[in-house]
């Protein structure tokens, strides 16, 4: 399987975010949940309105969210 | 109930229309089968086998589609699903396009060789298409559950 080259602490930075749901960050998100869960399973690269979407649900920047490997 | 938890709403969409797009071409198929071999095939023939496959399908989309939708829990499509959609109408129209190219080399090879396959009437025509179209269907149901799979 290709490797996804954008690294995401999603999983990390919900945890910190009082535990919060992959069913709430995806609705914060506008994304389904599955989307989130293919994300934290690194086998999803988001588009970049995604990636800013969801670093700003986390109020972090960008690059605290993805990485580029 | 437990399958149902474990496929989202657009999962179980997708299978429902594959398991559709089996019956119906089985069902087609088992009914045309039959005409080829006794020499029937024609429009006569054909037009209440496809009258049924429609009825078929109607019945079938809303017992089933209907099922889906008050079981699960129904979502807006997102960039991944369209994404996913995208990379599947691709397969689909490849999988058309070889269809195409397989009857315009059919009908090619029969104006050369009518003595070998015979003609290819229009009936057998549509037949044909309708197979690519399945086929076609099939082909873009699977890539999206492939890939709906793969990503979780």
């Amino acid at each position: 399987m290709k490797e996804q080259r954008i690294k995401n602490q999603i999983r990390r930075l919900r945890f910190e975010a009082n535990e919060m749901t992959q069913a709430e960050l995806a609705e914060k998100a506008s994304v389904t949940r599955q989307t989130i869960i293919a994300l934290e399973a690194q086998k999803y690269s988001p588009s970049l309105e995604l990636a800013f979407r969801i670093a700003k649900v986390f109020d972090v920047p960008l690059e605290k969210a993805f990485q580029y490997n | 109930m437990q399958f149902l938890n474990d496929y989202s709403n657009r999962e179980l969409n997708i299978w429902a229309e594959l398991v559709l797009d089996i019956i119906v071409s089985l069902y087609f198929i088992s009914r045309v089968y039959p005409l080829l071999i006794n020499d029937q095939f024609n429009s006569e023939a054909l037009l209440p086998i496809i009258f049924t496959n429609i009825i078929i399908s109607i019945i079938y989309s809303i017992i089933v589609f209907g099922a889906i939708d008050i079981f699960t829990k129904k979502e807006k499509k997102d960039e991944r699903d369209y994404f996913y959609e995208l990379k599947s109408y691709r397969i689909s129209y490849y999988l058309s396009q070889g269809g195409i190219l397989c009857i315009i080399f059919l009908i090619a090879y029969n104006a050369v060789y009518q003595e070998n396959i015979g003609l290819l009437t229009l009936p057998k025509i549509a037949m044909i298409f309708f197979i690519i179209a399945v086929i076609s269907s099939t082909g873009k149901s699977l890539t999206q559950l492939f890939n709906y799979r793969k990503s979780i």
